[in-house]
């Protein structure tokens, strides 16, 4: 079957807050705990209760792939997603500054930038998180449920417009 | 070391034995499981009789909300002075009444 | 590799810092968090020290498997002697500091002296730094926590905070962290206003070694389906602690009216449903958050809807704060629990002893005890929500000649108050009891007499008792992993096998409380959640140490006992009314007026009672008077206390 691939979704609306996502991309990728070195990062305002997942992309026309000056990043089709090689890769950070989403990050202790590589295929955020604030979805989708949501929003609103206007 | 990983702690092997759909009536001695209809707002333990609000967690996850007041006072009320007429009793000696 | 990890001695009064490894033969004996903190308690705090001096050493710790691949390990642990209760001194809080401090390099401090003027500590990656807070005093607990953030300039700094209750040494305040988490229990915070310790900040990017991290990451997800699974964690994932509140009300078993009732009528305003629609509507659908890594995510978030704190933002509010704020004080008003619940979190004060406390004294105004002379003109009786929440104030600041003195706890304020004003107290050894009423459960009645902090669910509730489990079941549950063949019944009024459901509870709590694990993850309000089996695979997976069950079982016993054995030292006896395994005088002698009619009547039989505290007391290998047999000190190794070995 033919398919358009799969991309990362993040609606922060359902995000808990609770960096179970940090955690396991970690382990997956480091073997180690330590948020430091997670893919994904939770931003917070406690103070108003909003949390805020940050990944990567995987940008179509991906500025950290253009400004890399020794074309160590690529677009890999087959997982749909801007991979680095580390064979070419200089440690030099361009992609960290260039990347508007902050989703390029540097590793001090092995000296090496990262990010999101959806795990092969099976993400280990969306994996874990239970509330579906991260998910892993078909391209094509990739906005029906928010769609259907603001329509509910919308088919509400109408309602109460229209009970408003009888009360008139 | 013990780590038959395959093998089902007590913990893991209850969870089968989990029903859905179904409260348990909070009159303590009774705790009969009650079967409301899906999404109704008030049942009734057909095992004592009580009566109770409804809440569903999920289409499948109902919950006691809580008792109707009105009524609840009253058989407190009844029952308590009814106990106290007969003998002051602990929760031991309540046994097998 | 073996498991390195570090303990710090800081000494505020000379700025002495101290740094080692935690060896391995003492985290087999004692594991970590709550367990090795009860081993430096009683190893540091010398018998009969001062709560408030500076010799009494504040302990704060993570978890063992904190910060690593296993679900919901996010408890910090606290404890000093007690300034509440003269005794142990323990609480344990949720929320996102505990991995931290573990990120930052340390796994337990240890914090003694005191410092001249207010400071802060800042652990960051191996350093720790003892910094000025003479800014931070007078803030509240999230002000403080920004305001460092601000000193720091890093808003991933995590902090454990005191609030004006702390500063102003009220026995029964919290540390906190983050909004709502809160060291609420025993007075710790008090213990840190004590020491002019405003904060200890944390922030690490040091890694934690998983020992073997695909095995961890597998066996994590299997351990969180377990536990997600479970309905009454789907439940608190949709309502949280107050649907607990809203089940046991309906069937009277609440504290309410300072325990002349057990039910709390006409409540709807207050049910976990109604908060959810407040929560709802003043913050959208998604409004449950949580802990470090944890799926259950109990915690609501919520503005204020009304009143004089409209629109404040806040989290909770938990049972406690139903209680403290609606049931107790015999409430029935969203606004007035929100407000309090918000109210109680920007100070640092623990909402279950403050609307205990003043329940107390509504009682005791509504008797007589305590006339308009002592409350300065204010009309303190039941159901009187802005008086209320007056006194929410007045303790913290200690204003007034009553807010003063209710601020100092409840035995020393029935001292100062005099006439029968301590038979109303609704305490164990020194502690108000949680706003639960235990008369119908003889196996909740004996957990919060025997509680290691006095009286407490968070210790030994066989909360499962009220499920009518088919005996079977229970069998499975209780018979693991030491084998249990005496009586047990599935009638939670009976007396029947209660002591060994009570016993086998407190040693399944001790082990979460090493771990860092929270307790909607074991055996505490479901049947099929992970316990002593299921553990030593999360702790094998995460750090390559080996236990089997029954050997984690023991260290449960060993902590429970070490426990035990600093109450003994301090002063804890069997019958004291003040500081022993008993309870208030209307357990036995007030029946429950309220609730479904096989709750009305009952109350707590004293001959049995005394006969399951003789059972409790056996198997956990102590003579008739509480105190521990040699034999036993000798079995779980503890002949040689106290033996410093770190
Ligand atoms: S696991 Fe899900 S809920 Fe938790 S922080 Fe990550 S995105 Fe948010
Ligand atoms: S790292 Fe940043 S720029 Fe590069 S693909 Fe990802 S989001 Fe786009
Ligand atoms: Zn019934």
């Amino acid at each position: 079957m033919e398919t358009s691939g799969k991309v990362l979704t993040i609606d922060h609306e359902k995000c808990t807050g609770c960096r179970l996502c940090e955690l396991v991309c970690a382990v997956k990728h480091d073997g180690v705990s330590n948020p430091m070195r997670s893919r994904i990062r939770v931003m917070k305002w406690e103070a108003e209760g909003l949390y805020i997942p940050m990944s990567c992309q995987q940008c179509e026309d991906a500025p950290c792939l253009k400004a890399c000056p020794v074309k160590a990043i690529s677009r890999n089709a087959s997982f749909e997603r801007v991979e680095i090689d580390y064979d070419l890769c200089i440690g030099c950070r361009t992609c960290v500054s260039v990347c508007p989403f902050g989703a390029m990050s540097f590793n001090p202790v092995e000296k090496k930038v990262f990010k999101c590589d959806l795990c092969d295929g099976d993400p280990q955020c969306v994996r874990f998180c239970e509330v579906k604030a991260v998910d892993y979805v078909d391209a094509a989708d990739v906005s029906l449920k928010k769609k259907k949501a603001a329509a509910h929003r919308i088919s509400v609103a109408g309602k109460e417009a229209a009970s408003l206007h009888a009360a008139l | 070391m013990p780590l038959e990983n395959t093998k089902q702690s007590a913990a893991e092997a209850l969870r089968q034995t989990r029903t859905f759909g179904k409260v348990r009536c909070h009159n303590p001695s009774c705790m009969g499981r009650i079967q409301p209809e899906p999404g109704a707002r008030l049942v009734k333990c057909p095992t004592c009789g009580m009566e109770y609000r409804l809440y569903w967690v999920s289409p499948t996850l109902p919950r006691i909300r809580g008792p109707v007041w009105d009524v609840n006072r009253e058989i407190a009320e009844k029952t308590f002075a009814e106990k106290q007429a007969v003998t002051k009793p602990t929760a031991g000696k309540m046994k097998g009444k | 590799m073996p498991l390195d990890r570090k303990i710090a001695h800081i000494n505020l009064t000379t700025g002495d810092i101290d740094v080692k490894s935690i060896p391995l033969n003492v985290r087999k004996q004692f594991i970590g968090g709550r367990g090795l903190d009860a081993y430096l308690l009683y190893n540091y705090a010398r018998k009969g020290v001062d709560p408030l001096g500076p010799e009494n050493p504040l302990i704060i710790s993570a978890g063992l498997l904190t910060a690593t691949c296993a679900s919901a390990t996010a408890r910090t642990h606290v404890m000093a002697k007690s300034p509440l209760t003269g005794l142990l001194g323990s609480t344990n809080m949720g929320g996102f500091f505990a991995p931290e401090l573990a990120w930052a390099g340390f796994h337990h401090l240890v914090i003694t002296g005191k410092a001249d003027k207010p400071v802060y500590l800042f652990i960051h990656n191996g350093n720790i730094e003892i910094r000025d807070a003479s800014g931070l005093w007078g803030k509240t607990t999230t002000d403080t926590q920004w305001a460092v953030r601000e000193e720091l300039g890093d808003d991933e700094v995590k902090s454990l905070v005191i609030g004006p209750a702390g500063e102003n040494l009220v026995r029964f305040a919290n540390v906190m962290t983050g909004i709502k988490n809160s060291g609420g229990r025993t007075g710790m915070g008090c213990v840190m206003g004590a020491k002019n310790l405003k904060a200890v900040a944390a922030r690490g990017t040091l890694d934690i070694k998983i020992a073997h991290p695909m095995d961890a990451l597998e066996y994590n997800k299997r351990f969180i389906d377990q536990i997600t699974s479970a309905k009454v964690n789907q439940t608190q994932g949709t309502l949280g602690t107050p649907f607990i509140w809203g089940a046991t009300n309906c069937w009277g078993g609440l504290r309410t009216r300072n325990f002349q009732y057990n039910q709390l009528e006409y409540a709807d305003d207050i049910e976990p449903e109604r908060l959810d629609e407040i929560a709802t509507e003043t913050i959208g659908p998604h409004h449950m958050t949580g802990c470090f890594a944890c799926q259950v995510h109990c915690r609501a978030q919520y503005k204020i809807p009304s009143g004089p704190y409209a629109g404040k933002y806040d989290e909770g509010p938990e049972y406690t704060s139903l209680g403290a704020f609606g049931a107790e004080p015999g409430c029935t008003s969203a606004e007035t629990v929100l407000t309090g619940n918000h109210l109680v979190n920007q100070f640092g004060m623990d909402n279950l002893e403050t609307g205990s406390m003043i329940a107390w004294a509504m009682e005791l105004y509504e008797e007589g005890i305590l006339t308009e002379k002592h409350t300065d003109g204010l009309d303190l009786r039941f159901g009187n929500d802005a008086v209320l929440l007056e006194m929410v104030e007045r303790i913290c600041y200690r204003k007034g000649w009553l807010g003063d003195t209710l601020a100092d706890g409840g035995i020393p304020a029935a001292e100062k108050i005099g006439k029968n004003s301590f038979d109303y107290l609704i305490q164990v050894k020194g502690m108000n009891n949680l706003h639960s009423d235990e008369r119908a459960t003889p196996a909740l009645a004996l957990n919060i007499a025997t509680a290691s902090r006095g009286s407490d669910h968070l210790r030994s509730r066989p909360a499962i008792d009220l499920y009518h489990l088919p005996e079977g079941v229970l069998r499975k549950i209780y018979g693991t992993p030491i084998p249990y063949d005496g009586p047990l019944s599935s009638e939670h009024t009976s007396y029947e096998g209660k002591a060994w459901m009570v016993f086998w509870q407190e040693n399944c709590y001790m082990a979460v409380d090493c771990l860092g694990i929270c307790k909607y993850h074991t055996t505490f309000l479901g049947a099929t959640l992970p316990n002593f089996e299921d553990w030593p695979k999360v702790i094998y997976y995460n750090t390559g140490l080996e236990f089997t069950p029954e050997e984690l079982w023991t260290v449960a016993e060993r902590c429970n006992m070490i426990e035990r054995m600093y109450n003994i030292r301090e002063g804890l006896s069997r019958n004291d009314l003040k500081k022993g395994d008993t309870l208030n005088h209307r357990y036995f002698d007030e029946p429950c007026k309220r609730g479904a009619p096989d709750v009305i009547g009952m109350c707590i039989d004293r001959e049995q009672f005394e006969k399951m505290l003789d059972e409790f007391y056996d198997y956990k290998g102590l003579d008739k008077n509480g105190k521990p047999k040699a034999a036993t000190l000798k079995r779980l190794g503890l002949d040689r206390e106290p033996s410093r070995l770190l």
